[in-house]
């Protein structure tokens, strides 16, 4: 303790020190939240803009345990807790918004093989890489009225605003990584007899794998990004629509929930897709 | 020169040559490729070579002379700008299997154990991509399998290495796993771009001692490319010295020697002086401009 200096590059600070001091900042939020709200419920104690725990407690159950206001879902007397969460508020919104997250991530692939060959064969690179690379400047929500006329505005104006918001990066990003593969493992490849389709997915595809993955768990947040700008604009169910329609009449006990929980729900699928990264290739240094 | 080079092959017992075809045929290859306007930097220049079946050669010749340019166009990898190469009696357009590869770096690939670096070849030149799914690939998997055990054992790596990846391996054992990964191909033909020159001393020394056991034992086609006269000298049953005559971009490298090895591994150890004054004379061309004012300086062995 005597060394003690934050400016200090060589320190070595303790273990239990280092813990404690990384949760310093999550305390010093929380504690200028409970200080603001006692504060406020002083002064009115019905103030819904920084909700105390009670409110809190009852904002959430009523979204993990209540259908959502325009759901026709009637609970019978004698359902189960599960049964009212399958059709709770929350659980409504994250199957829509889940959906359409999921659709956008499987029409994410065909753009990374596109990249494959892209970075790969010189034709490809020739007729696609300068149109990508300008269709990467465009800005995707300024396509968004153009896709709410092709698409209609349900749900694959959405799906569409995702995927080419993150495809063009995703594909130049995978690009650079196909080209960063040593030229002497694709001549060596060809000196073992493989063909064109030998080298593009069973030696430079398998070896780009995991660093495409840890491009998609970076462009995880553009993606949700993208999905909530669609959302709050035109949506009738979803996460962001939830958020969006509570913000009208004030409702932060459920905003307050709903924000914790998508990103609760991000740093699970990111923490998945590490995990499955590391089983899956377990030769890859970062 | 040429008396040069006859004194010089006098002095070293000339190996009987016995009449064997042709397995590398350079003829008249220029490389050359523009700087800027109208200029052009010459790589190599006018270079004829006729390389016999189960020749060791080792190509010499200091950084950016065009040795690995040369390599790399015997390979497939590059295009001579005039000139033609054939590799097997065919002429080489593009990479193929016809030629055996090891690179100094990123010879093996990372994503593989040792034992299926070994296997990819033969596995994949039998079995395309989507042949895998045909009913016989598990047994010919099985059968070569075991034939790269052997090899593994053979270039003296020990079974246990077999499930590693290439990152737990040293150097040397990626370079045996890389060699043995070419030779599992069968090809007649092994090109080697400076693949012993990012390893220690010792390490050095017990892959060069493995490679000549290999090439004597199947006695296949190899080039190599070094820039270690002592290595070149040790390795090769023919030594070509590439140089330019003079530093203008219009310059290109030639063959600036020529000469035949005895073919038994020269070493300072067992030749002695007579291997201090070959390695003399060969870095006289090495060098190029044959500058006699500038005093011989051998190579640290």
């Amino acid at each position: 303790m005597a060394t003690f200096s934050p400016f200090d590059i060589q320190a070595r600070p303790n273990r239990i020190f280092a813990q404690m001091l990384s949760c310093v900042l999550f305390a010093v939020c929380i504690g200028l939240y409970i200080q603001t709200s006692v504060k406020r419920h002083h002064e009115n104690s019905e103030d819904r803009v920084v909700p105390n725990a009670r409110q809190l407690m009852s904002g959430i159950h009523s979204s993990v345990l209540e259908p959502a206001e325009e759901s026709d879902y009637i609970a019978p007397d004698n359902a189960s807790k599960w049964e009212l969460f399958r059709h709770s508020m929350i659980w409504t919104d994250t199957v829509a918004s889940g959906r359409r997250f999921l659709i956008s991530l499987v029409l994410l692939v065909p753009a990374v093989l596109l990249a494959l060959h892209i970075g790969l064969f010189p034709y490809f690179g020739a007729g696609f890489l300068r149109f990508v690379l300008f269709f990467d400047k465009i800005v995707a929500l300024s396509l968004l009225p153009i896709l709410f006329i092709v698409f209609g505005i349900d749900e694959w104006s959405k799906i569409a605003l995702i995927v080419i918001g993150v495809a063009p990066t995703m594909i130049l990003d995978v690009t650079q990584m196909v080209k960063a593969v040593p030229r002497e493992q694709i001549v060596k490849a060809f000196t073992l007899d493989a063909n064109d389709f030998d080298v593009a997915y069973r030696v430079i595809f398998r070896q780009v794998l995991p660093q495409v993955i840890n491009s998609l768990r970076l462009n995880l947040k553009p993606m949700m990004l993208f999905l909530f700008a669609g959302e709050m604009i035109a949506s009738s169910d979803g996460l962001a629509y939830r958020i969006a329609i509570m913000r009208r009449h004030m409702g932060m006990d459920v905003i307050l929930p709903y924000v914790l929980w998508v990103a609760f729900l991000l740093f699970f699928i990111d923490l998945a897709l590490r995990v499955l990264n590391r089983r899956m290739h377990p030769w890859f240094q970062s | 020169m040429v008396s040069v080079v006859n004194s010089q092959q006098e002095v070293i017992a000339v190996t009987p040559e016995v009449v064997r075809s042709t397995s590398i045929r350079i003829d008249g290859v220029s490389v050359s490729y523009p700087v800027g306007k109208k200029r052009h930097k010459t790589i190599l220049e006018d270079i004829n070579l006729e390389i016999a079946q189960g020749e060791f050669v080792v190509l010499l010749g200091e950084t950016g002379c065009g040795k690995s340019t040369l390599l790399r166009m015997i390979l497939g990898q590059e295009r001579p700008t005039v000139g033609t190469i054939s590799v097997g009696g065919g002429v080489v357009e593009r990479v193929d299997a016809r030629s055996g590869y090891v690179p100094q770096k990123y010879s093996l690939f990372p994503d593989r154990t040792v034992l299926d670096n070994l296997t990819m070849g033969p596995e994949t030149s039998k079995y395309h991509i989507l042949g895998r799914l045909k009913p016989g690939f598990r047994a010919f998997r099985r059968q070569v399998r075991e034939e790269a055990m052997q090899q593994l054992k053979h270039m003296g790596l020990q079974a246990s290495d077999a499930d590693k990846y290439p990152h737990q391996l040293s150097g040397g054992m990626q370079q045996r796993v890389a060699i043995a990964q070419a030779l599992m191909m069968k090809s007649s033909v092994l090109l080697m771009d400076e693949a012993f020159s990012a390893l220690d001393p010792g390490t050095r020394k017990s892959l060069q001692r493995l490679l000549r056991n290999v090439w004597s034992e199947t006695q296949p086609t190899v080039v190599f490319v070094t820039h270690n006269t002592a290595e070149a000298l040790y390795l090769g049953t023919r030594l070509i010295v590439l140089a330019r005559t003079s530093h203008s971009d219009d310059c290109g490298s030639r063959v600036a020697l020529d000469m035949k090895l005895p073919g038994t591994g020269m070493s300072l150890a067992r030749d002695g002086k007579e291997f201090l004054d070959l390695v003399d004379h060969v870095e006289q061309f090495s060098r190029g401009t044959q500058d006699e004012t500038i005093s011989p300086q051998g190579e640290t062995i």
